[in-house]
């Protein structure tokens, strides 16, 4: 994820990245989906801005690969939310997923400065 | 991975598929929390109540849709909607009768097909013992890889695995004998015993009725001879007697006391009516020698069939060692009990049976699939509304699948029912017409294995008959949304329907020509002439006691013994039954007529002198010179015995039943075909065998033999065969070739007269076997039986092809004209004329049937024409191409080439009724 300027439009989520994207932000600790919004809106300087309603298809096929579980528990106010969690599998899963984006990303560079 | 966390895993899976609404609500709670936040991070910034909650949704999107899409990214997402599918499913059952019942029949009938070919496939390919560990019950056998044959006599062996083998338990043997029980004074009636070990007892751990079963003591050559009565011969023979235990019987000529009777439906070892022990001195024989005998066991506790094969190779090369003369080319090998039992267990019988079905299957499911797609394209607003409300493409293609699984099961259900009774009803009779007697594992009614086979095809058919159509109509459903708009229909029938349609026209062309056939050969076999009276003749075919096998001294000279008695014990029943006054003749015959008489090539004297017979393969087409004949062997008394005088020439005499007498009379076939009117009488034949020679095999040349009379056409030929038969008689003493038939003209009803015939036979000699009693006139009612089922099977399929040919063409033309009305409204408005408005829309479905009926009658043609029987090596081209039967064919497509477009009438007076203000503004 390149960090774009604060001053400019909020880009999308390309295509194809957004369970990258969650994983990153679900190993920093669990959370619900309005905070992994949240989250990856504010690791990006509010640059990206994630289609809230691809987000929940997005957990179902991560929770379906085994990557992320999920439970239901209280918020801090009290108000019963579904939280998701990285499993092993899960964190092995993004340290392959970020490495294939890097090699993705550099070539796409290597491509863009020849 | 975490077992706790595969735990929760299916948990949560197995809950998304059974608790749907459950977790349907903790997906809407989730995104009602998401909502709720959002909105009060709206709050926060400053907006509104209405304001945060409305831009929240917004910037969330379509909610009913995310919401779609989380649920189709469970596992198996699709399975809950499935319930909803069937249910939908089964409501258009009922709101399109037509093709529920036209569809729905045809599966039907195709599943039907499918599974009485694969039971019938199965039994006898894949056949099971119905017995606690049947599948470890062997057979131990000996090949002889030198000619490829199986060895029979191979008592030898038997008594050295007896001792030696470990990895087969209970090893037993058994020989067939067809033995004359003697129940009542003067009743000789064959039965089939299976001369056993007592192990046999083991390997079937069933408990006798009555008694006990053989003992290992019974086998003991001094032991006294003792029977095991099977259930029907008990009930039969014996009227069920509950003392028939401590009875003594006779079985030919030696007397044995009954000890035991079995359950019913014991019949091991393959389907015998009694068992006698198999004695300790029969197994006293020389390497080769003695009695065929089966040799069977079961294998020991942990060991495998490949062990017990190497464990009798070994012995097998020890014996070859010893015995290098006899044993060098025979290898024992262990296979199951109950392979090589039936005849046909070849690629053919596997693959090529079921995969007929299947097609048909195919075929039928493909002309149903046309069915649905015509009712889809009628539909089709609805599925592009669908569509448009977020149903994806496989959401909709799983509906219809659904549609087609309902239709499928339904018809499944018909069909296995129907497949039951028919295994039940026709299923065994059907078999022993081909194959002759059952052995017991043979239990022909609807297996489990069927079932999930039916299940298998009902998911096929499904798949073809919902799955393809919906993917045609799904294709590229978002463009069509937008023609829809645009007010033109965006469906089309293409290529695909367009084929099937002209391949189910020609079908239903085709098959006819099946059913011609089969019709020609049911009223061949019918009007096939006798030449004499046979509904006034009794037959009957008289075995002598069982021969010894092998070319042993033992052997012949048992034979020989067999035979001495067999022939003047003949003819001393002659004397008796001819004494009767209700007898008026008595005859003998080896092929009784009307039966199928083999084909013989001959050569006459002439064909020598000029070469002719060289060219034998011209002779097999009923082209010049015509040299096949068909032979039967009679006593001297046969043509009086059947009042068919003598037309030219003399009979035979008595003197002529000497081997060497080298004398034949023919009938006025052979006279009219092979003499070509010529008077045979001093022409002198011989037979003739060229396909040996042009193996290269050297036969000492046949003898000629003098023609000395002719006598009319008295049922000679294959009945089902086109053409004249050329019947040439041989002379034979009664009995000198084993087996034949005896002939009995009576003046009252042939059949009353059996047990008298009976005790005659067992006044005559208890060791007579008499079988297969019917009137002459009934020689051909099992081929008659088996033709009538094809016929119906035949007429069925052609029935289910032509209703759906009309069905597939209605549809279409339905569709087209619903399709079009807005074209046919404008034409109507711009002028044009009836006559242009039925050319324009007739013009596909024309050539499409006119494409459908010509590909069939040139396919019926083919088959009519290229039909080809073959027998020992003999082929014979049977086609029935003649003037009547082109003009049926023709007359047949110009039928269904008439009712194809009668299926054409309510479509076209729909289109001639299309009011063109009415169409536009429908659109």
């Amino acid at each position: 994820m390149t960090p774009a300027k604060p001053s400019s439009a909020p880009s999308d989520v390309i295509r194809g990245t957004l369970e990258l994207l969650i994983l990153k932000a679900l190993s920093l600790e669990p959370m619900h989906g309005w905070a992994i919004t949240q989250r990856l809106e504010q690791l990006s300087r509010e640059a990206l801005r994630v289609g809230q309603g691809s987000l929940y298809p997005a957990l179902q096929r991560l929770e379906e690969k085994g990557w992320v579980d999920s439970e239901w528990r209280a918020t801090e106010q009290n108000r019963r939310a579904k939280y998701y969690e990285l499993t092993r599998a899960g964190r092995r899963a993004l340290g392959q997923e970020a490495e294939t984006w890097r090699r993705y990303v550099d070539m796409v560079e290597l491509i863009l400065h020849t | 991975m975490d077992p706790t966390l595969w735990t929760r895993r299916w948990t949560r899976r197995l809950r998304a598929l059974f608790q749907t609404h459950a977790v349907d609500a903790e997906l809407d709670e989730e995104l009602a929390f998401h909502l709720d936040m959002a909105a009060q991070q709206n709050l926060r910034q400053g907006m509104t109540p209405d304001e945060a909650k409305r831009q929240a949704t917004l910037a969330f999107g379509a909610v009913r849709k995310h919401r779609e899409e989380t649920r189709e990214a469970r596992w198996l997402s699709w399975f809950p909607d499935l319930s909803l599918d069937v249910r939908l499913g089964a409501r258009m059952l009922v709101k399109y009768p037509g093709i529920t019942a036209i569809g729905g029949f045809a599966m039907a009938f195709a599943i039907w097909v499918g599974c009485i070919t694969f039971e019938m496939v199965n039994l006898i390919v894949n056949p099971s013992l119905p017995l606690p560990d049947g599948d470890r019950i062997v057979k131990i056998g000996v090949m002889n890889v030198q000619e490829s044959s199986e060895e029979s006599q191979i008592l030898h062996e038997y008594t050295a695995w007896r001792s030696a083998l470990r990895t087969v338990t209970d090893l037993g043997a058994y020989r067939d004998q067809t033995l004359n029980l003697i129940a009542r004074a003067g009743d000789a009636r064959p039965i089939e015993v299976a001369q056993m070990s007592a192990s046999g007892f083991s390997i079937v751990p069933e408990p006798p009725l009555l008694g006990r079963t053989l003992l290992a003591d019974d086998e003991h050559s001094g032991a006294p001879p003792v029977i095991v009565l099977g259930h029907e011969v008990w009930q039969t023979r014996f009227n069920g007697d509950p003392d028939v235990v401590g009875r003594s019987v006779q079985l030919d000529e030696v007397f044995a006391t009954v000890v035991g009777v079995m359950p019913e439906g014991f019949e091991f070892p393959v389907a015998h009516d009694a068992w006698t022990p198999l004695r300790t001195d029969v197994l006293e024989q020389t390497p080769g020698a003695g009695p065929a005998v089966t040799v069977f066991g079961r294998l020991a506790p942990e060991a495998s069939i490949e062990a017990a094969q190497a464990e009798v190779e070994l012995i097998g090369q020890r014996m070859t060692a010893e015995l290098p003369t006899t044993h060098e080319h025979r290898r024992p090998r262990v296979v199951p009990y109950t392979a090589d039992v039936m005849p046909g267990d070849d690629l053919l019988m596997s693959i090529g049976i079921p995969a007929f079905a299947v097609m048909l299957l195919v075929l039928v499911c493909s002309n149903v699939a046309l069915l649905m797609f015509a009712r889809a394209a009628t539909r089709e607003g609805e599925l592009i509304v669908r569509s448009a409300l977020g149903a994806s493409r496989r959401r909709i293609v799983i509906q219809m699948f659904a549609e087609a699984l309902v239709l499928g099961a339904v018809a499944a259900l018909v069909g296995l029912v129907a497949a039951d009774i028919a295994l039940r009803q026709l299923g065994a009779p059907f078999l022993e017409a081909n194959v002759g007697e059952l052995p017991f594992w043979f239990d022909v009614r609807l297996s489990p294995l069927t079932v999930l086979y039916a299940i298998g095809l009902t998911v096929l058919a499904s798949v073809i008959a919902g799955v393809l159509p919906a993917l045609k109509v799904t294709r590229g459903i978002s463009d069509n949304l937008r023609q829809a708009a645009a007010g033109a229909g965006g469906l089309k029938f293409g290529g695909v329907w367009t084929a099937v349609i002209i391949t189910q026209v020609a079908f239903t062309t085709a098959f006819p020509a099946v059913l011609l056939l089969e019709q020609q050969l049911l009223s061949r076999v019918n009007n096939f002439e006798a030449g004499f009276p046979a509904e006034q003749y009794l037959a009957v075919l008289i075995e002598p006691e069982d021969a010894a096998f092998g070319s042993d001294s033992q052997s012949v000279a048992a034979r020989q013994a067999i035979s001495d008695r067999f022939v003047p014990a003949l003819e001393r029943l002659r004397q008796r039954v001819l004494s009767h006054p209700e007898v008026i003749g008595v005859t003998f015959v080896d092929m009784l007529p009307r039966d199928n008489h083999p084909d013989r090539l001959i050569q006459l004297d002439e064909d020598v002198a000029t070469s002719v017979a060289r060219t034998a393969q011209a002779s097999m087409d009923s082209t010049e010179p015509f040299r096949l004949v068909q032979r039967a062997y009679i006593d001297a008394a046969y043509f009086d015995v059947l009042q068919a005088p003598i037309l030219s020439g003399r009979n035979f005499q008595p003197s002529d039943l000497i081997a060497d007498a080298r004398v034949v009379i023919v009938d006025q076939g052979f006279v009219d075909q092979v003499m070509r009117g010529r008077s045979p009488v001093g022409q002198r034949i011989r037979y003739h065998n060229p396909w040996a020679e042009a193996r290269g095999e050297v036969l000492p040349p046949e003898p000629w033999l003098e023609v000395i009379g002719v006598v009319k056409e008295l049922g000679m030929g294959t009945p089902s065969e086109s053409g004249r038969a050329a019947g040439v008689y041989m002379p034979i003493m009664p009995g000198v070739q084993g087996p034949i038939n005896m002939m009995v003209h009576l003046r009252s009803d042939p059949l009353q007269f059996i047990s008298q015939l009976r005790t005659a036979a067992t006044l005559v000699d208890p060791t007579l076997r008499l079988s297969e009693f019917k009137r002459v006139d009934q020689v051909t009612d099992v081929l008659a039986w088996v033709l009538r089922l094809w016929l119906k099977l035949t007429a069925v399929l052609s029935a289910i092809a032509l209703v759906l040919s009309l069905a597939g063409i209605f549809a279409v033309m339905s569709f087209t004209v619903s399709r079009r009305k807005r074209e046919i409204g404008i034409r109507v408005a711009l002028g044009a004329n009836a006559r242009q408005v039925v050319l324009s829309i007739f013009r596909r479905p024309l050539t499409q049937v006119s494409l459908g009926v010509a590909a069939g009658a040139v396919l019926g043609f083919a088959f009519l024409w290229r039909m080809v029987s073959c027998q020992d090596n003999v082929c014979v081209e049977t086609g029935i191409v003649s003037v009547t039967n082109v003009a049926l064919l023709v007359v047949y497509g110009v039928f269904v080439f008439g009712v194809c477009l009668l299926a054409c009438v309510v479509p076209t007076r729909r289109a001639l009724s299309v009011q063109p203000m009415e169409a536009l503004r429908a659109e």
